[in-house]
């Protein structure tokens, strides 16, 4: 049996986690914290990603990460390689779909703060740099663990969007999912079960770990 | 209150059994969907019968049948699981109902050029779409063609594997890879016909075969619609989209 398309997974997993948070906890931030005009609007955008079905988005990012593309254009010009079928494209995609689900929990977990601490904060003259790194982040870890773990669960299973972007590169775009998918197709059952059986425990350890996390947080309001 | 409630449920109830209520449940090969689109209205015109066709797949259409679905026939678009079907005593005895070829395909005409083999030679272009050489039979008889050429080796680090046929023309439409091993159904649609083609000689024509399933309970019907298949008309509207 091949293991090369766990081994892609797992990567996709890892990169998704530690990327996403760049992204979306300026959003979580600004969705929590702020009230403007719009603010709907951007959160409905935001969430987006969630509720359309993965083909919609897949096809979407494919058209817009293709050579011809905005976004693919745009990488191209940077750096001079094709954005979509790539790795680099996969995480793209991958980033893209899993936005709502770092960023609720972040939001979740900022709003929970007590806003005394905030305006403590505030009394005493720290910067907001500071108060994010100081008061928000370590008061909020509970809730960007949970986060975190989502996105990486989540990341671990993606099928659909990777479908349309990725085109199934042995080594480099091939995920576990799409392999199973394949190996169905192929009759080969025993490898689909496989590789089922080693994303099974790991997506579980993430869930468990989620609520033993919401448990935590919790217990500390 | 309550009788407004109960109503709507029960219109609830008997709406998907209506909705389902086709008499011949087909299971389709997703290349051929185009062709079917017509082949379905004549059947039912000169039928009377209803009929419901799912497009999909022959990899999976063929996993949902050995599962217990419902279908009453089995359009595949390879002979081997046809036949795997009726070895293991699930089906009748396969039939061939459609013989389709694989052609390279661009939207831009300029850079296909004389010949498929000199395109794919020419290192010009950097992704060329392909379906799953294990699964689609599309895919495998591209490979055998390239493989027979001594291209493969060269070619295989710009091909990006597609699922179906159908997403191989997805992925080269859309401007994703340069070109594709598409079918050579697919040049008859008005995206095929915006750009260039070349047919793959090399390639094996790809052999669909179908089956009426054992488990149809309604295998009356299931038979018209086998014998509609080699009628003058279906030929037709079969040459119409490029099979033989």
């Amino acid at each position: 049996m091949d293991f090369y398309p766990l081994y892609i997974s797992a990567k996709l997993a890892v990169a998704t986690t530690l990327f996403i948070p760049i992204v979306a906890a300026p959003i979580a931030y600004i969705l929590a914290f702020l009230d403007f005009r719009g603010k709907s609007f951007i959160d409905a955008i935001v969430s987006l990603p969630m509720v359309l079905p993965p083909t919609v988005l897949g096809f979407g990012l494919l058209i817009a990460m293709g050579p011809q593309g905005v976004l693919g254009g745009f990488w191209r010009d940077l750096t001079g390689e094709r954005m979509v079928f790539s790795f680099s494209g996969i995480l793209l995609a991958s980033l893209v779909y899993n936005l709502p689900f770092a960023v609720q929990p972040m939001r979740a977990a900022f709003e929970k703060l007590d806003i005394r601490l905030l305006e403590n904060a505030a009394v005493l003259g720290l910067s907001s740099t500071a108060t994010f790194f100081r008061v928000v982040l370590p008061n909020s870890l509970p809730g960007l663990a949970a986060s975190a773990m989502l996105v990486f669960a989540h990341s671990l299973g993606e099928f659909g969007v990777i479908l349309m972007v990725g085109g199934s590169i042995p080594g480099s775009t091939k995920v576990a999912s799409i392999a199973i998918y394949e190996a169905v197709e192929a009759m080969r059952y025993d490898d689909a079960m496989y590789m089922s059986l080693a994303i099974i425990p790991v997506s579980f350890l993430a869930l468990l770990a989620i609520n033993r996390l919401n448990r935590v947080s919790r217990s500390r309001v | 209150m309550k009788r407004i409630s109960a109503l709507i449920l029960t219109l609830l109830l008997t709406l998907p059994l209506s909705a389902n209520a086709a008499d011949l449940m087909i299971a389709q090969a997703a290349n051929f969907m185009p062709a079917m689109k017509e082949i379905i209205p004549a059947f039912e015109k000169n039928s009377g019968l209803k009929m419901q066709a799912t497009y999909t797949s022959t990899g999976k259409l063929y996993a949902q049948i050995v599962n217990g679905a419902p279908f009453d026939l089995f359009l595949a678009a390879d002979e081997r699981r046809p036949k795997k079907l009726f070895k293991d005593g699930l089906a009748e005895t396969p039939f061939v109902y459609a013989v389709g070829k694989v052609v390279f395909w661009s939207l831009d005409k300029d850079t296909i050029g004389k010949s498929w083999q000199e395109a794919v030679k020419s290192g010009k272009l950097h992704k060329i779409a392909i379906a799953n050489t294990e699964t689609a039979p599309y895919g495998s008889a591209a490979m055998t063609a390239l493989k027979q050429e001594k291209l493969w080796k060269q070619v295989k680090p710009e091909l990006v594997f597609a699922q179906t046929i159908a997403q191989a023309f997805q992925f080269t439409s859309t401007g994703a890879a340069d070109a594709g091993f598409c079918a050579y159904s697919s040049m008859f649609t008005p995206t095929g016909k915006q750009g260039g083609f070349h047919l793959v000689e090399q390639a094996p024509p790809v052999i669909q075969a179908a089956c009426v399933l054992k488990s149809s309970e309604h295998k009356e019907a299931a038979r018209k619609f086998v014998h509609f298949l080699s009628s003058p008309e279906v030929r037709t509207i079969k040459k119409k989209y490029g099979y033989d």
